[in-house]
């Protein structure tokens, strides 16, 4: 074969290259956008000194702040629950249903989200080492978390487990700072393996469950 | 319908050229006229929000597949592209029009994504993780069998300036024109930093020579 044969059959070869996948528009714009509009309200003494760098929205910060915002979300409906089930006024043939019901779809809500959020924990462990917002979307799941536990509707054993388990995790990646060590990380990592916390997790969240979807 | 120089432009008239296909330049006549790229800019400049979005929909494919096929990683391509249109449309106010437009995004984006590949290596360079470390004992697989895979491993091993040539040249089909102004180099130098990283890949590949097999 002559190089000029070799040639083309590494161009040929070459077009499947990192082979890009279809442009994803909107995910791209509505960062730009934010990015954008932040630069747009922010006085131009306070500007930082290294232009757009420091205003891009790194992909896994804008998913954990979507985690973070969902978690809120869950929190309120939480808060809901709470009051609904110490309220009064609420009748007696309704009560366990709606509460039992309500309470399931919170509790499921809440480990989609947890599921999805030490997924990309464990990922981003591996690759940047930047836990500061890693530890508040802990913080946030982590009220959710203990106001499931201390729900009067948490009756099921199983689920009860699997959230102080998964209260031991997030307290601990709660806890993270950028001067934790690489034992605090080794600890979290030996906590969600030895107790099985993503299998059970994912056996506890139903597939397709509106919880993950949209925020990945 | 007539083709040609009475009618729509020939879309056969063109040779094909990876990463472009001139059945896409035909527009469709029931279509609303074509903004210019000038007059995207001037309302962006006078702060037409709409402006911007319709000149980030007008070249963010192209932009997306040259950064990604140097990033070979979504989320890192999309943090990339994030980078390149907010940098422009900051810069946008110091755009000469010397080049065209999507030249000059590109340029950005090769910028950016070169930045962003360096910070990557240096990272990688740092990491020492247990889990990823080789068992003892243990050597590489030296003879991979699939052309592709060895040619993705020996186009990331090309030197920076090669492998954006290479990539920006070979893959997504730029012309050594625009790749001289996208990167801040003679065209010529273009064409030699090509022909350098040819060789490499031929000499990467060499025992790919004698096989007769497509």
């Amino acid at each position: 074969m002559t190089d000029d044969e070799l040639d083309e059959r590494i161009r040929r070869a070459a077009r499947g290259y990192n082979a890009p996948p279809e442009t994803p528009r909107e995910e791209m714009w509505a960062r730009i956008a934010e990015a954008r509009r932040a630069h747009a309200s922010t006085p131009t003494d306070e500007a930082p000194a290294t232009p757009s760098e420091a205003r891009v929205i790194p992909l896994r910060r804008w998913r954990l702040v979507g985690l973070a915002a969902a978690a809120a979300a869950i929190l309120a409906v939480g808060v809901g629950i709470g009051r609904v089930s110490t309220g009064p006024q609420v009748s007696s043939w309704e009560a366990p249903s709606t509460k039992g019901t309500a309470y399931r779809m919170a509790a499921q809500e809440h480990l989609g989200q947890s599921e999805a959020f030490l997924t990309l924990f464990r990922a981003s462990v591996r690759r940047d080492g930047d836990y500061r917002l890693a530890a508040a979307a802990a913080r946030q799941l982590l009220g959710t978390n203990r106001l499931l536990l201390d729900s009067p509707a948490a009756v099921d054993r199983r689920t009860r487990l699997l959230l102080e388990d998964l209260e031991l995790v997030l307290a601990e990646i709660a806890q993270l700072s950028p001067h934790s060590r690489a034992e605090d990380l080794k600890l979290i990592r030996d906590g969600i393996e030895q107790g099985d916390v993503m299998p059970r997790l994912r056996t506890a969240v139903p597939a397709g469950s509106a919880s993950t979807q949209g925020v990945l | 319908m007539q083709f040609g120089p009475e009618g729509l432009p020939d879309p056969f008239s063109q040779p094909f050229r990876a990463g472009r296909c001139p059945i896409a330049e035909v527009r469709d006549p029931y279509a609303p006229e074509p903004v210019s790229d000038a007059e995207l800019i001037d309302r962006v400049l006078a702060g037409d929000p709409s402006a911007e979005r319709a000149l980030y929909d007008a070249h963010v494919d192209r932009v997306f597949r040259l950064v990604y096929r140097m990033a070979g990683d979504l989320d890192r391509a999309q943090d990339w592209v994030q980078e390149t249109f907010i940098r422009a449309f900051e810069k946008l106010a110091d755009f000469r029009g010397e080049s065209a437009l999507s030249t000059w995004l590109c340029s950005i984006a090769m910028s950016v994504s070169l930045n962003g590949l360096r910070k990557v290596k240096r990272f990688r360079e740092r990491e020492v993780s247990l889990d990823d470390a080789l068992p003892v004992g243990f050597t590489p697989r030296e003879a991979d069998p699939d052309l592709k895979t060895r040619l993705a491993q020996a186009i990331e091993n090309l030197p920076e300036g090669y492998r954006a040539v290479f990539v920006m040249h070979d893959v997504e089909g730029f012309t050594h024109e625009e790749i001289g102004r996208a990167l801040g180099v003679q065209a010529g130098t273009s064409k030699a930093q090509l022909f350098r990283a040819r060789a490499k890949l031929r000499q990467a590949l060499a025992d790919f020579a004698g096989d007769r097999s497509g």
